[in-house]
């Protein structure tokens, strides 16, 4: 190469990038206001298919576009109606019969009739995609499900369902109506439900409809205008891929996004009492812990599992997460339904010392401890090995990744484990089966904690009758916080970071359940 | 040369085979679960296995080993099951991000940093030698990562003068996709804002990432100019009262470019596996990312599908240098 053609080599390229600095300048726009940005991780989603959703953002973008029968209040202790507009309920309280809302028409333009709600739930327990547990648990048959009239719908239960148990099944978006025509319309003989077509199309009858979805960039939504409660204010919202919360901090506070998920809890105090921003911080159903496998023989004694119990500085462990972290100790979270406000364990050194010697362990043990690698949790682990340290148990900490760590905890072959318990559906049955019922194969199994308790679950379940329902939740709790495997050091505040025009806009418990349709900007 | 050639390609492919091999049974050997890692600690056991039925996960390993060379003899790449679609499809769209994020950056990293290498060797010992020196020495000890969220917040937030994460300003249509590449889709579909606007957003992450890859380049340039300026043909050349300039660049250059495109070749192979950092910083939606969270939830098929890609990138990358020594350098004769 000529000295000429280099030195028109380096012109070009520093030319380039003063060109590449002016279009930039110019190309930085302001979101209008009926348009939303938000930023985070949507890398997760693998399919918007509302049989197949299980991931936090295709869950959440399921319940954007499609309806379901009913829905919840904002606190969560209420069913609401939403395509149903009432029901009715055997004296048995195994069978629901929902009429449904007149005149409601899907994004294609079809109508939504009890054949589409019949058509929706068969498909779903039929394909038996992940979420299909949440329904096949307390729905037999897929024909238990019967369209008895144009607008009725009648769905059989396997047992007596409290009305905010029928809710936690058929709000759930695995139970939302798809427009069977477009099903049937892209069904393969090698795929009949369609499942493949629907994992990136919309087939629903909700607020918005699917813009576009790029796997790892940007979900897109646009406004269905023919929404039964009335177009919603935003007409296009983004949720754009944002992995680093510290560019994504940047970017809400230019004002090129209006929502940050996802950032750091240090982030969010930053963040607090800035001009433009606004913190939204709220309860979520999820259930930080530490786990004991009972199969390792020091933590079959209930007195070293409540030595470590008191043994643990919980209000260390919250600072870890910038306070961000509910100091709840019972395994129904704060704001659910008979939640049981105890929260007995605070670090004592010496009681721990002296349960430990009660059980024969007064000279402590060793124990092996595994973490995801997700942070803050390493320094958990860290905090615990060190409150442990002081007792006399002495703690090696292993931080694995997921598909490890979860490999060993469903194998029983952990002694320590620290893990998060979010709720499937907004009920306490979900947590206290997870975490007091051997039989359900969740975590009393894999910490080997069977529990006669275990009866009491199943019994509580099905109770009627609300207020014995929820003494019988609060005397699942009460066993569990006193003699079961798991330090509960907190339930986590969700918080999202917004610009202060965006109005109405709050995560729920049931990230889920979040509904768009409330938001506008001023 | 065509015998070479063909050896070479013959060579190739075995390497290939023998990484597929390795990587596919140290993969299944590691523990841990992809399903029980995509589905999250509370699918109930028997969705999980279920789920590892579908996928075929079950089986004996030389039993999928064998599935999967008879689906990659037709060109299947299988099935990611974190996102649910074929690891072709995949590959095809997050590929292109990073070869035009690589390519930009390896611009960069190129004429700068030979610039940059021929100005210290030819200034040795001087002021401007040793600034360069210390520059570099700072560059290569600056992590990545780190000098990206600088740029984002000097060039972005304060000046303001070139946009945000991504590869689009949000509310830019991305033009047709006929090749993955946003810049050749924008020319494509004659679309000057997409284009100026992709354009704008790949000055930070080119030159963020051309950085390491610029001062690596300018070191070798100044350690191999040095080399050849001290040659007698170079003093000779000066004898001759040839021009400075066309000492440098025509006679000492030429001969010093063979180490120094040895390791812009393995540099651009490097640059196309993708740079996770740089991508997720400036979220790229490349293929660092998406190996690097394949690898995490150790999803097979796409773990394999990515290794096969950058096997094939870096043997054709090597395959390139070797016949660019040719060209370069006409004593290099293939046998």
């Amino acid at each position: 190469m000529t000295a000429r053609a280099w030195r028109g080599v380096l012109w070009v390229s520093l030319l380039a990038l003063v060109l590449g600095s002016a279009v930039g300048a110019a190309g930085a726009p302001r979101v209008p206001n009926t348009v939303l940005v938000m930023g985070g991780v949507i890398s997760d989603a693998v399919s918007l298919d509302p049989a197949q959703a299980f991931e936090f953002t295709s869950v959440w973008a399921a319940a954007q576009i499609y309806d379901t029968l009913v829905d919840f209040n904002r606190e969560f202790n209420q069913v609401v109606p939403e395509l149903a507009t009432s029901w009715t309920v055997s004296a048995d309280g195994r069978t629901y019969t929902f009429r449904l809302r007149r005149g409601v028409r899907f994004h294609s333009g079809n109508v939504v009739d009890a054949k589409a709600v019949e058509f929706s739930l068969q498909r779903a327990m039929k394909l038996n995609l992940t979420p299909a547990f949440i329904l096949t648990s307390f729905i037999a048959r897929p024909e238990d499900v019967v369209a008895v009239g144009a607008d009725t719908v009648r769905v059989t239960f396997k047992q007596a369902m409290p009305e905010i148990l029928m809710g936690s099944v058929l709000a759930n978006p695995v139970s939302a109506v798809v427009d069977p025509a477009l099903v049937q319309r892209n069904a393969t003989p090698a795929d009949p439900w369609a499942n493949q077509w629907l994992s990136f199309n919309d087939a629903g009858s909700g607020p918005y409809k699917l813009r576009a979805w790029s796997k790892n960039v940007k979900i897109e939504f646009e406004a269905f205008e023919g929404y039964w409660r009335g177009t919603p204010r935003l007409r296009r919202v983004f949720y754009q891929e944002m992995p680093e919360p510290a560019a994504a901090m940047l970017a809400l506070q230019r004002g090129d996004i209006d929502v940050a998920s996802d950032l750091l809890p240090a982030q969010y105090k930053q963040l607090q009492g800035q001009p433009g921003i606004e913190v939204k911080t709220s309860p979520q159903f999820t259930v930080n812990y530490l786990a004991m496998n009972v199969g390792y023989e020091p933590f079959g004694k209930k007195e070293v599992r409540n030595a470590i119990k008191w043994a643990i500085d919980y209000d260390a462990l919250r600072r870890i997460f910038e306070d961000a972290l509910d100091p709840s100790q019972t395994i129904v979270p704060p704001g659910m339904f008979a939640h049981l406000a105890e929260r007995p364990y605070r670090r004592d050194v010496a009681r721990a010392r002296a349960l430990l010697r009660e059980a024969g362990y007064e000279r402590g043990f060793r124990a092996e401890l595994i973490v995801p690698v997700t942070p803050p949790l390493p320094d958990v682990a860290a905090k615990i090995k060190e409150d442990l340290a002081a007792v006399g148990i002495e703690v090696e900490v292993r931080q694995l990744r997921s598909a490890d760590l979860l490999g060993i905890y469903r194998a029983q072959r952990h002694q320590l484990v620290i893990q998060r318990w979010g709720a499937d559906y907004p009920d306490p049955d979900n947590l206290a089966r997870a975490f007091a019922s051997f039989d359900a194969r969740q975590l009393a199994w894999r910490n080997q904690w069977d529990h006669p308790v275990k009866r009491t679950v199943e019994q509580a379940v099905g109770e009627l009758n609300r207020a014995r329902r929820e003494a019988l939740y609060h005397e699942i709790q009460r066993i569990v916080l006193e003699e079961g495997p798991y330090a509960i050091y907190g339930s986590p505040l969700e918080q999202n970071a917004m610009r202060s025009n965006v109005k109405g806009l709050g995560a729920s418990p049931l990230f889920a359940f979040t509904n768009l349709i409330d938001a506008w900007k001023e | 040369m065509w015998a070479y050639l063909t050896r070479r390609l013959l060579l190739s492919t075995l390497a290939v085979f023998g990484v597929l091999v390795i990587t596919f049974f140290l993969s299944h050997v590691i523990p841990g679960d992809p399903i029980a890692a995509i589905l999250g600690p509370q699918a109930p056991d028997h969705v999980i296995e279920d789920l590892r039925r579908r996928w075929g996960l079950d089986r004996p390993i030389p039993e999928q080993f064998v599935r999967y060379l008879s689906l990659l003899a037709r060109g299947d790449l299988g099935r990611s099951i974190a996102t649910n679609r074929p690891v072709l499809d995949d590959l095809r769209e997050f590929f292109p991000a990073t070869v035009e994020l690589a390519t930009a950056a390896i611009l960069v990293g190129v004429t700068l940093g030979m610039a940059v290498g021929i100005v210290s060797a030819v200034a040795r010992g001087r002021w401007v030698d040793h600034v360069v020196r210390f520059v570099s020495l700072i560059g290569l000890s600056m992590p990545v990562f780190w000098l990206g969220l600088i740029a984002l917040l000097v060039f972005y937030f304060w000046a303001g003068v070139l946009p945000g994460p991504g590869q689009l300003d949000i509310l830019i249509s991305r033009p047709p996709r006929v090749t993955g590449l946003i810049l050749v889709d924008s020319v494509l579909a004659r679309d000057g804002v997409a284009l100026r606007n992709a354009l704008a957003h790949m000055v930070l992450p080119a030159l963020v990432l051309g950085s390491h890859t610029l001062v690596g380049i300018a070191r070798i340039t100044r350690a191999s100019m040095l080399e050849v300026l001290g040659q007698e043909y170079i003093k000779a050349a000066r004898a001759k009262g040839l021009a400075e300039r066309t000492v440098i660049l025509r006679h000492a250059l030429k001969n010093a470019l063979l180490p120094i495109v040895t390791v812009i070749g393995i540099y651009y192979g490097s640059l196309l596996e993708g740079a996770v950092l740089t991508e997720t910083v400036f979220a790229w939606p490349g293929l660092g990312r998406y190996a690097t969270s394949a690898i995490l939830s150790q999803d097979f098929a796409a773990v394999m599908g990515v290794t096969l890609l950058i096997a094939l990138i870096f043997s054709l990358a090597n395959l390139v240098v070797d016949l660019l020594y040719a060209a370069l350098n006409p004593r290099i004769r293939y046998e």
